[in-house]
């Protein structure tokens, strides 16, 4: 759907060259959504830009559907973003018109509908963010939550074949972050609807994202499957970005010398999550097990669990623990 | 001693009709110059939508130098363009070409303002779903900008009811030049008194209204 080539973007700022994008390549597939998280500064609103050409590229070449947008001329560049919805992290609501003034603006600018037709399809669309009976309020009558749905609504307007998602949920509190992130899952999956967001959160990533990149000074660090990532991080920014929505990386507070066995990093993935596996396990050994620390979650629709255990016992024994941990694929680090 | 029976009020009440067409007239032709003016002034400007250095310096020199007359001074030195406008330097005609030209850059100053106050995110919504400059201007950026166009009025128009008082200095006709000929020439205080005061009556009167026109169109 969108595919990314050798983009590089550089500013000019007094007699300095910036350089705000790095030789980005990325696949984006249809009805996918797509991550790219990364901290303040590192260049992710700057790509997400790229995509419907608010940020001009310096070099490079993007594609959204074999259609390589950055040939594009003026008609075709307003044909291209009225195909591409976008949301913000401040919503950007004209704040002189009504709600359903709001959502019919799009479909107005096209001059493809007729009146009756724009009336229509901005009932529709107010049914499909919930926002049913506020057709006729100002955005400063809303509440936030609100004001991203009427954002929401008024970016799928024209039929998008793209969502463009920029901080959208950043300005909004955890509660509202999460019905937002459902609307926007839920609109994914009715319309297959391919989304991409940036965001500086992992809560956003592991909460709807199928995959994601992270980028760090101007370059993608790491990208891949979520739980891929989530559970693996290879990059250091990958892994503070991890630490911070994870209550399982901190080792460091355990004092590891005190410890009189192995300790061991079990993860495991999908239905296992919910199998009395450690039960099995110390019913058929004679290993000692002791749970130190550990997560059981989900990553969007699949369940995960990470535990920190400490494992004592004859070496006959231990084997016979990795091998069960084997047959059910439980991943298994040996820490110290 | 002050006497008011010696005010001719059939006098006042005519003044009064005369600066309200001056003001009334000067008004309109001062938005109409003044708006396009304001919001070329807007978008020629750095990182704007028709963003045109060369423009913007050519607009921006012009209308310093225009603001930068006193307007006592230009009354004066537009004489021969208004005959040539209007046929006459007196009177009410007489008064309004010098009147526009006086406040036009001053309201397109402040057109300028009230448009960069708009959130540059809404203009960055309307680009990125695709509107072209011309429905950005007009669907966009005029109707957020309204409220805050409507209190620029409100302060032009008062500006030129004073302007147009200070016309009766040469001449033209209304309020100021009651005063000038009775209350200052003919030591008519109770004429000045009165004009002072009517005058205070009408910008309060604008004042008032204008805001209740900005509180109507106001939805932040």
């Amino acid at each position: 759907m969108i595919r990314i080539e050798h983009l590089h973007k550089t500013y000019q700022v007094a007699h300095r060259k910036i350089t705000a994008l790095s030789d980005i390549n990325l696949h984006i597939a249809r009805g996918e959504i797509f991550g790219i998280i990364g901290r303040s500064g590192a260049g992710k609103s700057t790509l997400i830009r790229t995509l419907n050409l608010l940020e001009q590229p310096s070099e490079g070449q993007i594609f959204i559907a074999d259609e390589n947008i950055t040939a594009l001329d003026n008609a075709g560049l307003y044909k291209l973003r009225q195909r591409i919805g976008m949301i913000f992290q401040h919503f950007n609501l004209l704040s002189a018109k009504t709600v359903a003034q709001n959502i019919d603006w799009p479909l107005k600018i096209t001059g493809n509908y007729t009146p009756e037709q724009r009336r229509q399809r901005v009932v529709e669309l107010l049914e499909l963010v919930g926002l049913g009976p506020h057709g006729e309020k100002y955005p400063s009558q809303l509440s936030g939550g609100q004001k991203q749905r009427v954002g929401i609504a008024r970016a799928l307007a024209n039929y998008p074949q793209v969502l463009l998602c920029d901080e959208a949920t950043s300005a909004l509190d955890p509660e509202t972050t999460q019905s937002i992130l459902r609307l926007l899952l839920d609109i994914n999956r009715k319309l297959n609807l391919t989304i991409v967001l940036i965001t500086h959160e992992m809560q956003v990533i592991r909460s709807i994202c199928d995959r994601v990149a992270v980028i760090e000074d101007a370059q993608i660090v790491e990208s891949g499957k979520v739980i891929d990532v989530f559970l693996r991080p290879q990059h250091p920014i990958t892994q503070k970005l991890v630490a911070q929505s994870h209550a399982f990386d901190q080792d460091s507070q355990i004092d590891v010398a005190a410890r009189a066995g192995q300790l061991v990093r079990l993860t495991f993935v999908g239905d296992v999550t919910y199998q009395p596996i450690l039960n099995q396990v110390i019913a058929s050994t004679a290993a000692l097990i002791t749970i130190l620390q550990g997560t059981i979650s989900r990553i969007k629709d699949t369940p995960y669990g990470q535990l920190l255990i400490e494992l004592s016992g004859s070496e006959e024994d231990l084997v016979s623990v990795f091998a069960h941990f084997d047959r059910y694929a439980i991943h298994h680090e040996v820490l110290a | 001693m002050i006497d008011f029976s010696l005010v001719d009020w059939g006098d006042i009440g005519h003044a009064t009709l005369e600066t309200l067409t001056m003001t009334g007239l000067s008004l309109l032709f001062t938005v109409l110059i003044g708006l396009p003016l304001g919001i070329l002034l807007f978008l020629s400007a750095r990182n704007q939508l028709l963003a045109r250095r060369g423009v913007y310096i050519a607009l921006s020199l012009f209308i310093n130098v225009l603001r930068s007359v006193p307007f006592l001074i230009l009354l004066i030195v537009m004489i021969p363009l208004t005959l040539l406008l209007v046929g006459t330097s007196l009177g009410v005609e007489g008064a309004i070409p010098p009147l526009v030209i006086g406040t036009a850059p001053f309201f397109a100053r402040l057109v300028e303002n009230v448009l960069r106050e708009i959130d540059r995110g809404v203009i960055e919504a309307c680009l990125a779903m695709g509107a072209k400059t011309h429905q950005i201007i007009f669907g966009a950026l005029l109707p957020e900008a309204l409220p805050g166009l409507l209190a620029a009025i409100t302060i032009t128009a008062i500006t030129l009811m004073s302007y147009a008082a200070m016309s009766g200095v040469i001449g033209g006709g209304g309020l100021g030049d009651l005063a000038i000929r009775y209350g200052y020439q003919r030591f008519q205080t109770e004429v000045m008194i009165v004009t002072v005061a009517v005058l205070v009556v009408l910008v309060q009167l604008l004042q008032f209204f204008g805001d209740r026109l900005v509180l109507h169109f106001t939805h932040k």
